[in-house]
This record gives C-alpha cells, structure tokens and sequence, in this order.
C-alpha cells in the first residue's frame, strides 16, 4: 500500500528514477581506493558471444560536493577479465561513483588498499532519482523551512546500527542519491536513551562522512548505537570500519543491506 | 538457518534481527545458536532470546574456541509460521582486539542447511565465486567452508584461477564440519585473479583474507551467485 502510495506520489511529482549500480569511494593519505570492473557471471549468459563493447565500462566518480572528479572508461577483454580503475584522491576524501554498462550481470568490488592488505565490499544496484524544476523548488522552500527547527521532509528513512568502543568503531558514509537537495536528520539512541541527532545537507549526488563519535558521548567500551536516518530525497549509507587510529589509520568499506 | 564462524581473539557482535523486519511483518519467535569444532562435534547449545537484538558472541563462544579452535556458529531463527519459510538475513561486526587491522562489518551467511538448490540435482549445481586484486600484498586468502546438512557429507570443488591456469582442490565435509582452504596468492609467477566454489548445496562460505603481520582478517566476505 505504501509502495503503491509513493509511486503514485513520484508520478504527480515528475519524478523519475534512473537505475543505476553505484560503490562508495573513500580515500586517505596512504590509503588506496580501486574499483574492480568485472562482468564475469555475465559469461552464463550474454557474455558467452559479448564484444569488447558490450563488456565496456563508464565509471563517473563523484566527490563529497556532488561535483564530477573524473568519468574513467574501461573495456573487458572477455567476460573472464576483471579491470581495476584507481580512483582520484580529493580533499574530502569521499563519495561514490556510478558504473554504466551494456547490461552488467556481476556485482562489482570496492577495495581499500594500505599497501600491506586490501578490504573490499561491493556496490549496489539501485537507481538515482530525478527531480524535475518545480518539485526541486518546492522541496527546497518546504525542507528550508522545516530546518530551521531541526527537522526534514521525511520522506525516506533507514534503521542502521553503529559501533563505538576506544579501540573501533563504524562511521557512516551518506549518499545522497538524487538531483535534490537532501536533508537528513540523523537520530542516534544508546540503551534506548537518545544520544545525539544532526541535520546533515546534502547537495545533489553528494555525499558525507558521519563521525560517530560526534553523536555521542564517548564509549569506555564497545557499545551499540541504534541510528534512524530520515531524508526528503533517495539516500543510502555505507559503514566505514576503524580502528584505534580512527581515520588516520586502516580502514575498511562495509555494505549494508 | 544462518551461520558465520568464529575465532579466539575477536570481538564478534551479531544482529540477530535484520533492521528491515518490521516487528508487524515478521516476528522472530525462537532462536537457537548452536556451535561445532572443525570435525562437526557440537560444544555449545543455547537458546537465545528472540527480543534480543545484538548478540555477543565471543562471551558465549570464547572459551570454547580457545579450547577447540575456530567453531562454526549456527543460528536457526523460527518465524512466525505464516511467513515460513524465510531465511534470516542478519549481519555482524567483527575486529580483532589488539590490532590495527579496521573493524569489519558483513553479512552473516544464510544457508539452506543441505537442501539442494533443485530437488533431484546430482551435479555440483550451486556456483559462487569472488575476484581478487591483482596486487603482490602480503595478505593471505582462503575460503572458510562449511557444511550445515544434517545427514549429507557435501562434496565441493574449490578453483583457484591465475592468468592462464586453474587449481582445482576436492573438499570433502561431513554433517556440520568446516574447514578453510587456503588460497596461495601466486601461482607459476601469476597471481590469483578469482576463486570459483561448486558444491551440490549451498554451503557456509566466506571469503577470508588476513593481514600477514598479525593474522587479523581484513576480508570476511560472502561470495556471489551470479545475476539472473
């Protein structure tokens, strides 16, 4: 019923959704970030008699501000080769890159590379949200208004657990999947209690890297936090493991569902 | 059923119930957690409570695992009967203390417990596979396997590919044995590009890849099927 409730809504609004596979990015001084290009499954499929152009890539990688850092194109030999694409380190150090192929069959990697060892998660399959020009302005008069006492338009919202302790912990690294502006209020709640919120602003296919530690007061030990993000627009997350040198040290990439 | 595996050493959170179940859609009822040695033999039964939602899992499973090794951990999570059946999909939190390897964050595996992906299969029809950077790092890989059927010795093929050559390795696992099957990063001066896991029934697999220095996992991953 909800479903059928917002597609309705994203008719009246004009708003459409374009699918699109999508890896968070995240780089550090030190740490290497590579996306691996593959199509390997693809070869029980069309990728039995695929061309090099139906195996060919486009990665667009997109910095924390939403603004385009680089577009890479790579091509797969054959549906057995895999292709790595070093990503551009920026001054934030984060955000997401979008991967558009003929039809892709494999789920692509994320890896983060110290020079010692590499953590890896994969990407997802989703899709992007376009806004036309009248909605874009009325979201943007209503979540202005709404800011101003802390909150957002909700119209999206994820549950996710996050891990504190002294000696790790799980930021959180926010997409803002859209051509809008998305405000996400970000409620924390330790042993039931409340223990922090932010009102984070995204610009459009931006991106931000929530510190955990700054929703909270500090953790003697390794504690569970509970996190309710709540978004005018289209928005995912991934957690970013670290550990007793927080971001200055190894870090590791990690999907949710 | 769902299952991972644990290590002495590690602080290992698991949630029990995934954040998208809605309390009004589906209602966990019970949940057991039940924990074997590398041969299959059972060392821990418990009953967990199902309003429980973040589990400890090295309070419960630690002085085991330092008396019998690495233990495969089963959950076996009951529903509400009228939206059996359903596999839970949970994840967990991994890090080992003492390290500066990163925490790692994962899907805990869910299994079908020995039931042929089709009835009637007698070929090795279930395939998952996993690439690897092709780096010279001194990280270790290998594949964590293990077998959750109640009565069938799985047979598996686990294949190792580097540029112009493949390892084949035949793995054998009775009911509830596990084991890890190292993966060598070179082969004839090529370096390991992917790892393919054939088996007749879906089995307990991670990826598991452990920094050189101080054997801390950096990669506990699940494999993938491919898209259909």
């Amino acid at each position: 019923m909800l479903g059928r409730l917002r597609s309705l809504a994203r008719r009246v609004l004009g708003v459409t959704r374009e699918s699109t596979y999508y890896l968070p990015w995240l780089t550090r001084p030190g740490l290497e970030c590579v996306v691996l290009v593959n199509n390997i499954e693809s070869r029980f499929t069309s990728g039995r008699g695929a061309t090099a152009t139906d195996l060919g890539a486009t990665v667009t990688q997109y910095d924390a501000g939403g603004g385009v850092v680089g577009v890479y194109t790579t091509a797969l030999s054959d549906s057995a080769d895999a292709r790595e694409v070093r990503l551009t380190p920026t001054a934030a150090g984060h955000g997401f890159v979008t991967v558009r192929t003929r039809r892709i069959h494999s789920d692509l990697y994320v890896a983060l590379v110290d020079g010692e060892s590499y953590s890896a998660t994969h990407g997802r399959q989703e899709f992007i949200e376009h806004y036309p020009p009248w909605t874009r302005a009325a979201l943007a008069i209503a979540g202005g208004a709404v800011a101003t006492a802390g909150g957002t338009v909700p119209l999206f919202a994820r549950d996710q657990y996050v891990y504190h302790g002294p000696d790790s912990r799980s930021h959180v690294l926010i997409f803002n999947l859209s051509n809008v502006v998305n405000r996400i209020r970000v409620v924390a709640t330790r042993d039931g209690t409340r223990a922090g919120t932010r009102l984070l602003r995204l610009p459009p296919m931006g991106s931000a890297l929530l510190d955990i530690a700054t929703l909270g007061p500090p953790a003697e030990h390794l504690v569970v936090e509970r996190l309710r993000l709540t978004g005018n627009a289209w928005f995912n997350l991934y957690l970013v493991g670290a550990g007793a040198r927080d971001l200055d040290g190894a870090l590791s990439l990690m999907h949710v569902k | 059923m769902s299952a991972t595996f644990h290590e002495a050493g590690y602080a290992h959170l698991v949630e029990l119930v995934h954040q998208k179940d809605g309390g009004a859609r589906r209602q966990l009822a019970s949940v057991r957690l039940t924990a074997y040695d590398t041969a299959g033999v059972c060392h821990v039964t418990t009953e967990l409570d199902p309003r429980q939602e973040i589990l400890d899992l090295d309070a419960l499973l630690g002085q085991a695992c330092r008396a019998h090794g690495r233990l495969l951990a089963v959950f076996d999570a009951r529903y509400d009967p009228t939206v059996f059946p359903y596999r839970p999909h949970h994840y967990a939190y991994l890090q080992r203390r003492d390290s500066a390897a990163p925490p790692l964050y994962y899907a805990v595996n869910a299994t079908l417990g020995g039931v042929p992906d089709r009835i009637g299969a007698v070929a090795l029809n279930n395939f998952e596979s996993y690439l690897f950077l092709d780096r010279p790092l001194t990280e270790r890989y290998a594949l964590a396997l293990g077998n959750l059927s109640r009565f069938a010795t799985a047979e598996a093929q686990v294949i190792s590919y580097y540029d112009g050559a493949r390892l084949t390795e035949e793995v054998r696992l009775p009911p509830k044995a596990h084991t890890e099957i190292p993966l060598a990063p070179e082969h004839d001066g090529q370096r390991l590009r992917r790892v393919e896991l054939k088996s007749l029934f879906r089995l307990t697999s991670y990826v598991v890849g452990r920094r050189a220095r101080e054997d801390a996992l950096v990669l506990f991953d699940h494999l993938f099927t491919y898209f259909k």
